[in-house]
């Protein structure tokens, strides 16, 4: 009650106030003029800030009003801006209006004034202006000190595109200005004398350190500048969006634009605030980070919400709105409880449980199963709260992986993330039987039966296979039966069996069950007949092999090779193939090019028995013979050889050896018939001989040039190309005749060996018959004969018992002839001839004995007989043999030569012996007396006595001692 | 390589041969000095290319030569001839001296602004150069028997501009100080070219006593 007696009064006594002004202002006009005006600068931002009251108000009183503020540059007529600006007013409250100038303030002198009027509806009549405030002055240059040059705005800060303007102002009038943009001259507009404005439109970010202006003074060192600081656009967030997991937060995101670009880069920040329900507890966030903040979602079941993000920086304020209803925003959290129940070989279940996101919400889960990294199975399953799916159709024993994920069913936004769970079926029984196949040998009377199998699948197999059953049941005795059983994972086994029928069944078991059995026969004749081996081209696909299909009942064929054919494991593979084909096509990853593989095959009897129809060899890729063969050459003529190379293998070869190729080098320009010229790898050109057929492995190479150089050289080829090129082997033809020769001559040195043979068997009887032995007088029998009768009338004569009766001295004139031993030719040779017991002092005059018995020519022309002269006696020394025993010994010495060796040209004395035989060269006969010496003269002896007769009696026999034989 | 360099430059100062009581006497440490400036020199022309780009024009223009404004308390290289002829050994290596160290503080300063990382490299690999030479002038100071110059306390260069101090300023003093230090390279080569033709043996009196001994 009190209370409302105290409001009561003061409702009058302002009521009463009221009156009074309206008194007051009926009876004067009241003016409402802004008072106490102050303007202030803030130079960074180019501002100026005003503020001022309104003091005729009455207390408590509010009106709206509005200021007309009015500003000028330079001079107060020059008035540049012009701004109402309204507000409410209260008594003594003081009022704040800011101007942000284009120019920088330093640059001009500014001007401020203001005057109001009431804009209240409430007092219409107190719609005017007042007056005036008075101008209020704004002169910074003034407090700018007293450097010579200043350049304003001090680093600004300024988005890319922005106009700017910039001044200096001088204190020098003399000094000119020149100003410069990242180096280039600007020109600017004069203000004032002192003072030049630069316009800057849409100015370019250009680096991060800011762009540089600066002004100097033509005169002086005097340089003032300023560094600009441009911007990149301060771009809006993008990509806004809000999302929650639990219906309790709200996650919103976006993607910041790009940054300022600057050496101190712009803060920025970023504030979320949601305009729907904007209740004054907290209705504004500010995020923390750049890109995403959460907001708390009200309890009170808000559903739309709409969301403005504002990015701000120094320079720019962006935003961007979202509006959305919270339940079409869910994004559901992971699944969870999930597991892989009920297990068996097919089927599995999966379980899980999700997070609610309302009380009637319900969820759309996808489940996906994983078989070997790839999704063979998908479904959808809506959920409340747990989730069940069963999975059918699976392979047992095998490893899956199932996954489940979910998302709002009535409003999809997005899915949560998947949960995964991994499971292997159980096992089954294998489902097919082995392939098995067989190898038989016979050794010592026994079979050999290798078996073989390949392992199942994995999805034949269902689940590890553990061992292998195999049951020999003997045909011949069908109640015999033997089980072995073979661990895993062994794929094959050997059996020795006797010569009887065997059927093999054999099964693969795995800790369930067993497979079905695989069987094959095997008879007691092995019926390896005879087939032709048939040549196949492979290819890059593989051996295309077809054989002829037979008459009777066959089950099937089988295809049979080696992978490794010089291996002597050989891996043996083989394709069964159904009764209807006659073709196939083996392929294998282990082919190799070069490499021949056989293949073998057979057909398969309703016995089970396999029986060979047909082989084939081939190459994958046939490649050129590795090697070349070792030839032997033959038969060398003056036309032709023959070339042998018979241990040759070409089945070794990489490749059908299709026949040889023979190079032959000659100096012969052309080739031979049946060759062909051919350029070698080194350039070189030869001629080539072309052997087709690959059994050929002789060759004769004719028509060749006698006593010529050739050079051969042989390799085959397959169908790809040639051997590897290798040396040439040289060869020589002989001459033509040396074969004739060697006939004749070979059979004539024979004949004269063996004449030669002959002769020397026979060499006594040659000799009696041709040249028998002269008989030596001395060693006659008739000497004994004469000894023994002891008849001293009869005797041989001895020449130096002759006395010669004449002598014939013949001077001849010296130099006229000469003989290659003389060595004094000046000085006459004497031969003391007849030194008998009467001694002569010395030579005696040159005596001639005529003796007519003897033809002078005869004497001249005859050599036998003659009395050699030693060219080595000296005078001296034979002038030893003036003493009769020297004469034989210095005689004896050899020195028998023919006449032409006798010093011609000398003065010699020509002894003619009167008993010169005419059988030559019996040395017995020399004359042993020897002779008178006497200079320049030549003896002949007349006497002649006939053989056997005696010597005169003053003739005396030598002794035999004394005969030099 | 660098890094090898700038290691056996800072232990320089320990180096034995270095000392006075060492054979080879302060030579090849001043040689060694003398070799590290010009390498610096060659370092600093590529180091202050790229940083003088980096501010932009003028500051990369050859014929900018600005007043040195608000760089006065760089270390000054430019002397009077005269004076710099009457310098004796132990004042020369101690204006070096003194010279670098303000000269790297403010050097340091610089690397903290850079902004991109391959001119942070190169600054920080310059300084590290340059500390080096500084080891190795004190070396040479060791070597000839000279105290080290002790810093006054509170006299520490540092590079905080005040709330006057523009951002045209800030860059003119870096150009200074890049400028200043190119200067202060080629001095120090002419102090320490001198140096060592001091230090050195008259080796062409030594060569023409033997020389005659010989004849």
């Amino acid at each position: 009650m009190a209370l409302f007696s105290a409001f009561q009064t003061t409702f009058l006594l302002a009521l009463l106030s009221l009156k009074t002004y309206q008194s007051e202002v009926l009876s004067e006009p009241l003016s409402l003029a802004p008072e106490s005006l102050e303007v202030s600068i803030d130079s960074a931002r180019q501002c100026l800030h005003l503020q001022w009251s309104v003091h005729n108000l009455a207390y408590h009183q509010e009106l709206k009003m509005v200021f007309q503020i009015e500003i000028s540059r330079i001079k107060t007529s020059n008035v540049i801006w012009v701004e109402n600006y309204s507000t409410t007013v209260k008594r003594n409250q003081v009022l704040r209006w800011s101007w942000e100038s284009k120019l920088p303030l330093e640059c001009a002198k500014h001007s401020v004034r203001m005057r109001g009027a009431v804009d209240d509806a409430q007092v219409p009549e107190l719609r005017f202006w007042s007056n005036w405030t008075s101008w209020e002055e704004v002169d910074v240059q003034s407090s700018l000190g007293h450097d010579p040059l200043f350049v304003f705005p001090k680093d600004k800060l300024v988005e890319e595109g922005s106009n700017v303007t910039i001044c200096y102002v001088s204190r020098s009038h003399q000094n000119n200005i020149s100003c410069y943009l990242e180096g280039v001259r600007m020109h600017g507009e004069q203000l004032d004398p002192n003072v030049c404005v630069f316009h800057l439109k849409n100015v370019p970010f250009i680096r991060e350190t800011g762009t540089n202006i600066y002004c100097k003074a033509d005169q002086g060192d005097v340089i003032k500048g300023i560094v600009l600081f441009v911007s990149k656009v301060f771009e809006e967030p993008k990509d806004f969006s809000c999302e929650t997991r639990d219906l309790k937060t709200l996650n919103c995101t976006w993607a910041p634009g790009s940054d300022a670009g600057l050496l101190t880069q712009l803060s920025q920040s970023y504030t979320l605030f949601e305009s729907l329900k904007a209740t004054k507890c907290a209705p504004r966030t500010l995020c923390k980070h750049k890109s995403w903040c959460n907001w708390q979602v009200s309890p009170d079941s808000q559903e739309m919400y709409n969301f403005t993000l504002t990015a701000e920086n120094y320079l720019r304020k962006r935003s961007v709105h979202l509006l959305f209803n919270l339940t079409h925003r869910v994004h559901p959290m992971a699944p969870f409880n999930v597991f892989v129940k009920n297990v068996s070989a097919t089927n599995a279940t999966m379980t899980w449980k999700v997070h609610s996101i309302g009380n009637y919400s319900t969820l759309l889960c996808q489940i996906e199963l994983y078989g070997e990294g790839k999704v063979i199975q998908k479904q959808n399953v809506s959920v409340k709260v747990n989730g069940k799916h069963l999975m059918k159709k699976l392979e047992p024993s095998t490893e899956y992986a199932a996954q489940v994920r979910c998302a709002n069913a009535h409003h999809f936004w997005k899915w949560s993330e998947w949960t995964r769970r991994n499971f292997t079926t159980a096992e089954a029984a294998p489902s097919e039987a082995p392939d098995v196949w067989r190898n038989v040998k016979s050794v010592q009377g026994h079979c050999v039966v290798t078996l073989f199998w390949k392992p199942l699948s994995k999805l034949q197999a269902n689940g590890k296979i553990l061992f292998y059953n195999v049951v020999l049941e003997n045909l011949d005795r069908p109640s015999t039966l033997k089980l072995l059983s073979i661990p895993a994972p062994a794929n094959g086994t050997e059996l020795t069996l006797d010569r009887c029928s065997y059927q093999i069944h054999v099964t693969a078991n795995n800790s369930v069950g067993t497979s079905p059995a695989s069987v094959i026969a095997v008879s007691g004749d092995p019926g390896n007949k005879e087939v032709e081996e048939e040549r196949v081209k492979g290819t890059e696909d593989g051996f295309c092999l077809s054989w002829k299909p037979q008459p009777g009942d066959v089950t099937g064929y089988v295809v049979e090779w080696c992978e490794r054919p010089g291996d002597p494991l050989c891996d043996l593979q083989w394709k069964n193939l159904g009764p209807n084909t006659t073709s196939t096509v083996v392929s294998s990853d282990a082919f190799r090019p070069g490499v021949r593989y056989n293949f073998r095959i057979y057909g398969i009897s309703t016995e089970r028995i396999p029986y060979l129809l047909e082989k084939k060899t081939g190459y994958s890729q046939e490649l050129v013979p590795s090697d070349n063969p070792q030839v032997l050459m033959s038969n060398l003529t003056s036309y032709s050889f023959t070339l042998s190379w018979k241990d040759y293998a070409a089945e070794s070869q990489p490749g059908f050896v299709r026949g040889y190729s023979l190079y032959l080098k000659s100096k012969a320009a052309r080739c031979l018939p049946g060759s062909e010229k051919a350029v070698l790898s080194d350039d070189s050109i030869c001629c080539k001989y072309k052997i087709d057929n690959p059994k050929q492995k002789t060759f004769v190479v004719e028509n060749l040039q006698p006593a010529s150089f050739y050079e051969f050289f042989l390799t085959p080829y397959t169908s790809v190309g040639e051997g590897p090129q290798g040396a040439f082997t040289k060869v020589t033809t002989p001459d033509e005749y040396s074969h004739i020769l060697i006939r004749i001559i070979l059979p004539m040195i024979f004949s004269i060996l063996l004449i030669m043979i002959l002769c020397y068997l026979k060499s006594q009887w040659m000799k009696e018959k041709c040249y028998p032995d002269i008989p030596d007088p001395y060693k006659s029998s008739v000497l004994s004969l004469i000894k023994s009768k002891e008849n001293p009338r009869l005797t041989i004569m001895n020449v130096k018992d002759c006395i010669p009766d004449a002598i014939e001295v013949i001077n001849k004139q010296e130099g006229t002839r000469k003989s290659l031993t003389e060595t004094e030719p000046t000085k006459p040779t004497y031969l003391y001839l007849l030194p008998t017991e009467k001694s002569h002092s010395g030579p005696g005059p040159c005596i001639c004995f005529e003796n007519f018995t003897y033809n002078q020519a005869a004497s001249d022309s005859v050599s036998c007989g003659h009395v050699p002269v030693t060219p080595k006696a000296q005078p001296s020394q034979l002038g030893l043999l003036t003493s009769s025993e020297n004469v034989p010994k210095a005689l004896g010495k050899n020195y028998v030569n023919s006449l032409g060796e006798i010093p011609a040209g000398e003065t010699n004395l020509n002894y003619v012996s009167q008993l010169a035989s005419p059988m030559c060269g019996d040395k017995s006969s020399l004359p042993t007396n020897p002779p008178e010496p006497a200079l320049c003269s030549e003896y002949k002896t007349q006497m002649a006595i006939p053989m056997g007769l005696a010597s005169p009696p003053s003739i005396t026999l030598l002794d035999e001692g004394e005969h030099d034989h | 390589m660098l890094a090898c360099l700038c290691a056996v430059l800072w232990h320089l100062p320990a180096v034995p041969a270095l000392n006075r009581t060492g054979d080879p006497g302060p030579g090849p440490s001043i040689q060694k000095t003398y070799d590290l400036t010009r390498y610096l020199e060659h370092q600093l022309r590529s180091l202050a290319g790229t940083y003088l780009n980096y501010l932009g024009p003028p500051f990369n223009e050859p014929d900018f030569n600005p007043p040195r404004l608000g760089a006065e308390t760089l270390p000054r290289a430019t002397v009077n001839l005269d004076v710099w002829r009457g310098l004796n050994d132990k004042l020369r290596l101690t204006q070096n001296y003194e010279a670098y160290s303000h000269l790297l503080c403010y050097l340091r300063g610089l690397d903290r602004q850079a902004a991109t990382a391959e001119l942070r490299r190169s600054l920080a690999h310059f300084c590290t150069s340059l500390q080096g030479l500084l080891g190795s002038i004190a070396g040479v100071m060791a070597a000839l028997g000279y105290p080290l110059p002790q810093p006054l306390p509170g006299t520490e260069p540092t590079r905080a501009p005040g709330p006057a101090h523009s951002d045209f300023l800030q860059k003119m003093d870096d150009f200074w100080l890049l400028k200043e230090l190119q200067t202060w390279l080629w001095r120090s080569a002419k102090d320490f070219n001198r140096l060592k033709k001091k230090t050195q043996p008259p080796p062409a009196a030594v060569t023409l006593h033997l020389e005659a001994h010989g004849f």
